[in-house]
């Protein structure tokens, strides 16, 4: 067995009101990837923090190294070797690559930046991981993966010998985690240990050695990857069985809800024709930029349509911006919740008011705060979202609740066409189960719903019927029940132009 | 020797900001022969000194906002440290005392409200548009009190009228191989902080700071010293154009140098620099200055009334801020596309 090198006992750590570590054990060796799962909320990031000295711990013990570190700070974690890779990327945009990499430990000559020095050794640095970036690009204008690698690229530079990753793949297409994990198999073989958080589990055993597993604040088993199966992982996650990872409802089909025709914006949506049906649920899937977001975006008016028609009910209507769609019943949960979904710094009741305040409100533009309540009283229970009450602000939810709240504002309107963009993204597996139910739930009521989401089990296991696109072309439908995951990904590879896409195996 | 200049010219252009630096020199240019051709007498040489040495007061200004504004923040007790170090200086000189300690005290009391102003917002958090305009009134109400809520008599009354002129000519009367002394502070000033921002660490973390400050804490930049070095730049350059209407008028005016804050906004937003931190370079808000001066001492040349003045100034600023929300939008647009 090879060394530990990083030994935390008993770790315990508060926040007012919460106990975020109740009491955590946690062991990394050398040459090791860690998997640390549990729900979101379970306290992950919050030991992760302490190990990174981001939070200092309350009790307990920490050994990195075999050295004991009583209150660790930023720099001494740092110093000591641990490195972490944010979940939401920390990178100065309008710095190049070289500039972040040697952020804070710029190389200066007689108080003069040295910038061929730094690019050249960012250069070196890149090179060896394989990754192909220039170090003189400005990190805003990379795609997320590269910054993603460069952010690796930057702990690495500064000898990091523990990686700390959270959540690395959620913003990466296939052939772009593959590229991730080779890296990570490469660290291995350098006797790194990798502490890797991510809720997409099927890509655990790719590299994955041992796991942890954290519920509730507390540490509850590790065991080896290989002595497991996901089945028992998940239970020790959740505390239960989840009987079923996609419940399926199947429903009588019923008659055309909503149709496309000819939709075209941009480059990333061609000639789109589609189709749903009363008690059906259409999955969109495709790699990451195959135009699935920016589909949903030009059809609810977010962004400008170049030609195309829309049908609702089968009566054509004119969508030029969200407030027509979302007079027309046509709605959508875009993909970033905080960003798109949700004013963060409102409470819930706010949210949920916000576009219907047409119908809360009277001829004077004043707020009828009764009908208000009426409304949000019904979505926080027809939708389960856990909140003490609707005065909590929405960036203090959980990934889940924050998603509830995002279709609630909605349901409370009576719309025909929901959109769904990556609704689980980053939301725990408890959750997750809560939304397909939830669309489940719209699919009974004969509300035409279409979701969008990079996860191919998710989509084979919701979905009633699949479109596959691929380049902003639609390339293929299947239904869901006939469909397997290399046809999915075939037709999610067919490039029109041969020479890209053809040679690209991947592995999910 | 053919193939090696566009690649210069590119290097050049590839340094960020330069491109809005760039078209403020351009409109510069635009905008100086539109009213020579109104006026000739806008190309005399002497109007070209007297506008070097008006503009030297906005460029200072505008370093000292351009800082700010580069990590993201604001700071708007500009002005009034260039009102309260114009009185200090003034009412010790009024009194006797020598210039070098007059305006040491005044170089002091600013280096005391940049260093409050770094720590309220650096270290306290404190929005900076709350914590300048406490620290605006606290130095305004310094530069009332200092003497007495008077103006002060002419500072070569105290010191005496060879000092008093020797004062006047360093700071905005003498010239250098032809050039106002008041031009030459500035630009060695400028090419000071033009230094530290481009080629020193210190630069480089006012930028990043600006860009995103939580990735700047986590690779270990001192956020709290940085903001601190940027507001003490800004009262350094505050003092000194206190300095120069103090010996422009030869006397300390208590509302001296009232709203230089926003002509420092100006300065920095018509040069690129971004009011949302991260982006640009000293070298705009020269130009920035510079078409500030042009146009503020063209219209005066046609004879435009002070209202019209500034009219065509609040255009000018939002229609360059307009140009640069614009350029940006479709920079955001086309990251979205690759994004996804």
């Amino acid at each position: 067995m090879s060394e530990t090198i990083v030994s935390m006992k008993g770790i315990c750590k508060s926040f007012p009101g919460v106990m975020a570590l109740d009491h955590v054990d946690f062991e990394l060796r050398a040459g090791e990837v860690m998997a640390l799962l549990g729900e979101n909320g379970a306290g992950k990031s919050t030991l992760m923090k302490v190990l990174s000295g981001v939070y200092t711990r309350d009790a307990g013990e920490l050994e990195i190294f075999g050295k004991k570190y009583g209150d660790l700070t930023p720099k001494h974690a740092q110093e000591a070797g641990v490195a972490i890779i944010h979940q939401e990327l920390n990178m100065c945009r309008h710095l190049s690559v070289a500039e972040n990499m040697f952020l804070g430990r710029e190389i200066v000559e007689k108080g003069v930046l040295n910038n061929a020095e730094m690019e050249r050794q960012a250069k070196a640095i890149l090179d060896d991981l394989k990754i192909d970036i220039n170090p003189k690009q400005m990190v805003g204008d990379l795609p997320v993966s590269k910054q993603q690698m460069v952010e690796i690229a930057k702990a690495l530079s500064v000898n990091a010998r523990i990686l700390i990753m959270d959540e690395p793949t959620s913003a990466l297409t296939a052939k772009e985690i593959e590229d991730l994990f080779q890296i990570i198999r490469k660290l291995k073989s350098e006797g790194k240990g990798i502490v890797y958080i991510s809720h997409r589990l099927e890509e655990l055993q790719h590299i994955v050695d041992r796991v942890t597993i954290m519920r509730d604040s507390q540490y509850i088993t590790s065991m080896n990857f290989a002595d497991t199966n996901l089945d028992e992982i998940i239970a020790n996650m959740v505390g239960r069985e989840i009987k079923e990872k996609f419940p399926k409802v199947e429903c009588e089909k019923g008659e055309k809800v909503f149709e496309v025709k000819n939709l075209n914006a941009g480059k990333m949506v061609r000639d789109i024709n589609f189709s749903v049906y009363a008690g059906e649920i259409v999955g969109f899937a495709g790699l990451m930029g195959a135009g699935r977001t920016e589909v949903t975006r030009a059809i609810f008016g977010a962004d400008k349509k170049e030609s195309g028609q829309i049908f609702v009910d089968g009566k054509e209507v004119k969508i030029k911006c969200p407030e027509d769609a979302i007079q027309q019943g046509v709605v959508l949960a875009p993909e970033d919740r905080k960003k798109d979904g949700l004013c963060t710094k409102l409470s819930i009741r706010h949210n949920l008011a916000l576009p219907n305040l047409d119908m809360v409100c009277n001829k004077l533009g004043v707020v009828n705060s009764k009908e208000e309540k009426k409304i949000c009283k019904k979505a926080v229970e027809d939708l389960k979202i856990k909140t003490p009450s609707v005065e909590v602000d929405s960036g203090n939810l959980s990934g889940g609740n924050q998603q509830k709240v995002v279709v609630g504002k909605w349901l409370v309107r009576n719309s025909r066409v929901v959109i769904f963009d990556e609704p689980t993204r980053g939301i725990d597996v408890g959750a997750k189960v809560e939304i397909y139910n939830l669309m489940n739930e719209l699919k009974k009521q004969g509300i035409a719903v279409m979701f969008v989401s990079s996860e191919m089990p998710e989509v084979m296991g919701i979905a009633d019927r699949i479109i596959v696109m691929c380049d902003g072309r639609i390339t293929g439908e299947l239904m869901a029940k006939d469909a397997t995951q290399n046809e999915i990904l075939k037709l999610a590879t067919t490039f029109e132009d041969k020479n890209i896409g053809k040679s690209e195996e991947v592995a999910l | 020797m053919k193939n090696k200049k566009p690649n210069t010219i590119r290097k050049i252009l590839a340094i960020r900001g330069m491109g809005a630096a760039l078209s403020a020199f351009v409109g510069l240019i635009i905008i100086y022969i539109a009213f020579g051709l109104i006026n000739p007498e806008v190309f005399s040489g002497q109007n070209i000194l007297n506008l070097l040495r008006s503009m030297s007061k906005y460029l200072l200004i505008g370093i000292a906002q351009s800082y700010v504004l580069i990590t993201g923040n604001i700071d708007l007790s500009i002005g009034t440290m260039v009102g309260m170090s114009s009185m200090i200086s003034a009412t010790l000189m009024s009194n006797g005392v020598t210039p070098i300690v007059a305006i040491s005290v005044s170089l002091g009391a600013c280096l005391a409200t940049g260093v409050v102003n770094g720590c309220l917002v650096g270290k306290f958090k404190l929005p900076p548009f709350i914590a300048t305009l406490g620290t605006m009134f606290v130095t305004r109400g310094v530069a009332y009190m200092v003497n007495g809520n008077r103006n002060t008599s002419s500072i070569s009354s105290g010191i005496g009228k060879e000092a008093g002129d020797a004062f006047q000519n360093f700071f905005y009367y003498g010239t250098t191989f032809g050039i106002y002394n008041t031009f030459w502070i500035a630009l060695i000033i400028f090419a000071i902080f033009f230094f530290i921002l481009s080629k020193t660490r210190t630069g480089r973390h006012i930028y990043a700071i600006g860009s995103n400050i939580d990735a700047a804490k986590l690779s270990g930049v001192n956020v709290v010293a940085t903001t601190t070095k940027v507001y003490i730049v800004s009262a350094i350059c505050s003092w000194m154009v206190g300095l120069i209407l103090c010996a422009q008028a030869c006397m300390g005016n208590m509302e001296a140098g009232n709203m230089y804050e926003m002509y420092g906004v100006a300065a920095g937003v018509i040069g690129g620099v971004s009011p949302l931190g991260g982006t640009g370079i000293l070298l705009g808000t020269f130009g920035g200055a510079a078409v500030w001066q042009t146009l503020e001492n063209g219209l005066n040349m046609i004879g435009a009334q002070v209202g019209i003045q500034r009219l065509v100034i609040g255009i000018i600023v939002v229609a360059a801020v307009l140009l640069d929300v614009v350029v940006r939008s479709g920079e955001f647009g086309k990251k979205k596309e690759k994004h996804n």
